[in-house]
Parts: structure tokens; sequence; C-alpha cells
């Protein structure tokens, strides 16, 4: 059996998935905090523990990611949108667009028939559409991140934000905090506000269904709902959401592996 | 004639300014405004009129400007901010043609002709980038005052680039300069370079004529007057009190109103008004 292994260090959250084959057989999800190198080892080895392997074991490492450069064991890297498309494919293979909402950045992207991205936008200049957005605000509304996806669908009255940036959204929420206004409402209306952020995207690249979402953004069932609801289609959002690029570069190192054991 | 006194009341989104004059400043008062005070603009009039000793009664007229002009019940009128302070500009230094105002949560190009009168305007007030807030959100993350951010600034000897434009990225950028070891003048050089890139970038739209005026809060930051300095390429006026021409516009433009009532003999359109708290959203 061939085992391989695909790791994603992301500006928010280290991903690993190794794989024996085609098949998923352990995952690791950690914080990156400030050490990339040291995170990198670490979710690479709590993965491999998962699957009861060594490194010795694994025949192909492929790296993406923010801090990609900074995984020494890898044998290569792979730009996160190459690997999203793949991992995208991997799991949905009828998907002809995704939405990645990660912790720094949101991309949108449109991908082929064998899972190869074929266009992409990236949102880096603003953090009104990522991930960080709503960090900033459950830092404010005293919630847990993971918190604010089932709150946010118990709004009756939703608030609306006048506003598409994160520094004055924060603010606006604290006002609104001061009127009265219910933490389910103001998530709500972020929810939104972010959603509309993401939908400028999508309609830019005008892109066509089946539509996934991934990344962390997809883990806030509030978020999710909102974007459907602004883009008027269902969403294509696995499991676990999070691991997406890193199991597309899994994937990959999957072929890599193939293709040296066939060579001469 | 009996002597008149007009005041102006900019009410900001940070700051709530007041000028009281007849036909000279006589008081003035400068008060944040806050999630909770704006609610108190009526307590920043009190002061302002304790200062100028004069009842409230005694105002003849009252113009409200600014983000929280709407809701103040003790206003005669409520005129933009864009006019009142290309009037307040006018009156202080009379040969501007270009005013950048830097304000806590906006930042405004208004360009003037010979009268005065303002006759375009950019406006950023969408992203906090390019505002008052990108400085106060990223002096808190550096652990630095807002005030003694310009000083500071001043004793660069190698200013570090700040590459992201989003406030909430620069603010994480900066403190991984700072971990990696940059020196503190250095950083907030750098994020004056990038604030005045960001403002002197959307003035420039406006076709920017000699002389130019700062104001608002940004032109009490000298590190920020510089560094918009060097982008235009010569120097500024700064008025006395940076924060206070939108206030003192409001009360010209107040007097103006009461002159041209009295040349033409129509009776002053003025409001039934009571110096009471002021409501944040209309009802």
């Amino acid at each position: 059996m061939v085992y391989v292994a695909g790791i994603d260090i992301g500006s928010a959250f280290s991903k690993a998935v190794v794989m024996a084959g085609n098949k998923i057989i352990a995952y690791q999800v950690k914080p990156s905090g400030g050490n990339y190198r040291l995170t990198a080892e670490q979710v690479m080895e709590e993965a491999l523990t998962k699957a009861k392997l060594s490194l010795e074991d694994i025949g192909y490492t492929i790296a993406t990611g923010y801090g990609a450069v900074n995984v020494s064991f890898s044998q290569g890297a792979v730009s996160d949108i190459s690997c999203l498309a793949r991992g995208v494919y991997y799991l949905f293979p009828t998907a002809r667009a995704a939405i990645d909402i990660g912790g720094q950045f949101t991309r949108v992207f449109k991908l082929d028939n064998r899972g190869r991205a074929t266009a992409f936008l990236l949102s880096e200049k603003c953090a009104a559409g990522s991930g960080r957005f709503l960090q900033v605000i459950a830092k404010v509304l005293q919630i847990d991140l993971k918190d604010i996806g089932k709150l946010s669908l118990k709004s009756r009255n939703r608030v609306d934000f006048n506003t598409g940036c994160a520094v004055f959204a924060e603010s606006e929420a604290v006002s609104r905090i001061a009127e009265g206004a219910a933490k389910e409402d103001i998530l709500a209306g972020l929810h939104r506000a972010l959603a509309a952020k993401v939908q400028t995207m999508v309609e830019r690249l005008g892109i066509e269904p089946d539509c996934a979402l991934v990344g962390g953004g997809g883990k806030d069932i509030g978020l999710v709902r909102s974007i459907e609801e602004s883009l008027a289609c269902s969403l294509l959002v696995p499991e676990e959401p999070q691991i997406v690029a890193a199991l597309g570069a899994a994937s990959m190192a999957g072929e890599q592996a193939a293709a040296i054991k066939t060579s001469p | 004639m009996k002597s008149q006194y007009f005041a102006g009341i900019d009410i900001g989104s940070t700051m709530t300014k007041i000028a009281i004059m007849n036909q000279a400043l006589l008081a003035s008062v400068v008060g944040p405004t806050g999630p909770e005070h704006r609610k108190l603009a009526n307590e920043v009039m009190e002061e302002a009129l304790a200062k100028a000793n004069l009842p409230f009664e005694a105002i003849t007229y009252v113009v409200a400007t600014g983000y929280g002009r709407i809701n103040v019940p003790f206003a005669d009128k409520q005129i933009t901010e864009i006019s009142c302070h290309a009037r307040g500009v006018g009156y202080l230094l009379p040969e501007v043609r270009t005013v950048i105002d830097i304000g806590g949560q906006d930042c405004k190009g208004i360009k003037l002709n010979d009268n005065g009168q303002a006759v375009d305007f950019v406006m950023n007030d969408k992203c906090a980038a390019g505002t008052g807030r990108f400085l106060e959100v990223t002096a808190e993350e550096l652990g630095v005052n807002l005030e003694d951010m310009g000083r500071l600034s001043l004793e660069a000897k190698n200013k570090v680039e700040i590459s992201s434009t989003c406030t909430v990225f620069a603010a994480q950028e900066v403190v991984a300069k700072l971990s990696a070891g940059a020196p503190l003048p250095d950083i907030i050089a750098g994020l004056h370079e990038a604030i005045a890139t960001r403002i002197y970038g959307m003035v420039r739209r406006l076709k920017i004529e000699r002389e130019v005026a700062l104001t608002g809060g940004g032109a009490k930051n000298i590190g920020l007057v510089k560094a918009l300095e060097a982008k235009l390429g010569f120097p500024a006026l700064v008025p006395p009190e940076p924060l206070l021409t939108g206030a003192i516009g409001a009360a010209l433009m107040g007097r103006d109103i009461v002159k041209q009532a009295g040349e033409s003999g129509t009776t002053l359109p003025r409001s039934e008004r009571r110096l009471q708290e002021v409501s944040l959203f209309t009802q």
C-alpha cells in the first residue's frame, strides 16, 4: 500500500491529510500559531499518529497554503488554488465552481470536469469578505466562533449593516448592542454583509452550478445559509470543509507516487 | 442693533465640536462623541454657552452639521459638512483652494472656488483605511497613544513598508513587524506613509490646487501632515484648531442666513427648538 500526505499551512489553521491510495485514512486540523515550521511538523505528526504511521511510511507529501515554504519534509509544493480545485473534485465531481472562505482570504474559482481550476478571484485587500471579519465580530459579541452559525439562524429581526468594512462593522455592532439589539440579529446581519461581498465576487467571475463551499467559513451554518440565500442556489458543503486543500494536495501526491512507481 | 450670536455644532463620528460666534469666535468646545455620548450633544452645547457666558436663548441661529446632524433638536437648520468645512476654511484661510479633511471615520477632499464655496468633493466613508480609524486601530495594536503617533514617527530612521491596505490586516502586519524587531518609530512612519498614500490617491482625483489646507483630527498628527506634504510636494496649511473648521463654518452659515433674511426683509426660517438630548436615530 502506498501512503501519501497533503499538508496545508493556512494563515489561521494548518491541516494535514493522510491517504492510502485514493482513500482518506486520517486528518488533523490545528491553529497555525506563530511558528509555521513547528506547526507543520506537529500537525503532520498528529495526523500520522491517528493513521498509526510514521513519516517514513509516507511515499510522497505535497505542501500548499500561505505558509507552504515552511514545510521541510514535503517533496513538492503546489498552489492553493490547484489543491483546492483538486480537493473539491475529489469530494464533489459534479462541482464546476467553489467558494473558499478562509481565515484571511476568500477565493471563488471555476473548475473543469477533471478538477483543474480554470479561473479564480481572490479577495486579499480587505478583511470584510473573509473569516477574519467573523473573528473580529465574535470577539466583540464575546461568543465562540463555532457557535455563531447556529445562533445566527435563530434571528427573527435581522439588523442591517450600513458598512462593508470589518472595522466599521465592529463599531456598528457595538452601537447596536448598546441599543439593545439581540446578538443573533446582529450576527444574521453580519452574515448577510459577508454574503453580499461573496456574491459580488461570484457575479464577477460568473459561475455555473454545482457550486461547493469550502474553507473554515463552511463550518458556519449561518454563513452557508446566508450565501445560499444571496446566490439563490444550494451549495455543496463537505463534512470537513477546512481540509479540502490538504486533501487536494494529498490526492496530487498520490498521483506523483503512482507515477514514480510505474516509471522504470 | 442688539448683538447677535451664532452657534455651529459639528457632530462627527468621533468628536463633537461647537463654535459660538458673533463677529469673531467667542467660545469653542471639542468633546468626544462616543457611541453613548452623541446623546449628550446638549451638554457640550451647555459647556460652550457657559464659556461664552450666554444663555441658549441669546443664540440667534444654530446650524448643525456632520455625520450626526440630523436629529439635533436644538438646531434651526442642518447643513452638510462639505458646505460647512468650505465656509470655515474659506473664513480662516482665504487663500485655500483644496481642503483635505481627515476625520475619525471618513476622509474628504473638497475643492473651493475663489469665493470659498465648495465646487467639488470626494469622500471615503466606506472603508476604514485612509481615515483616522486606521491610525486609532494600529496605535492600539502597538500600545501607543494616538496623540503620540505623530511625534514618535518623526524619530524614524528607516521607514517600514506596510503592504496591507485593510486596517485589520495592517494591524496584524504591524504586530509582525514589531516582533521581527523593527523600531516603533519606523513602523509608525510606515503607517503614516500608508494612510497618506491612500488619502492622496483619493484627493488627487480633484486636481489639487494650492493652497491646500489639512483639517480634522488627522491634521493634528505632525507625522501624517509631513507624509501628506511629501506627497503634495509643497507645505500645507493647518488651521490653529483643525477640528473646529466645520463648527466655525456652520456658525458662519447661520450668520449668512440671518443676514440674508434681514436684507430681504423675510422672516427667519427658525424651528421650534429646545436644548435637549439628541436622539440617535429617527424614531
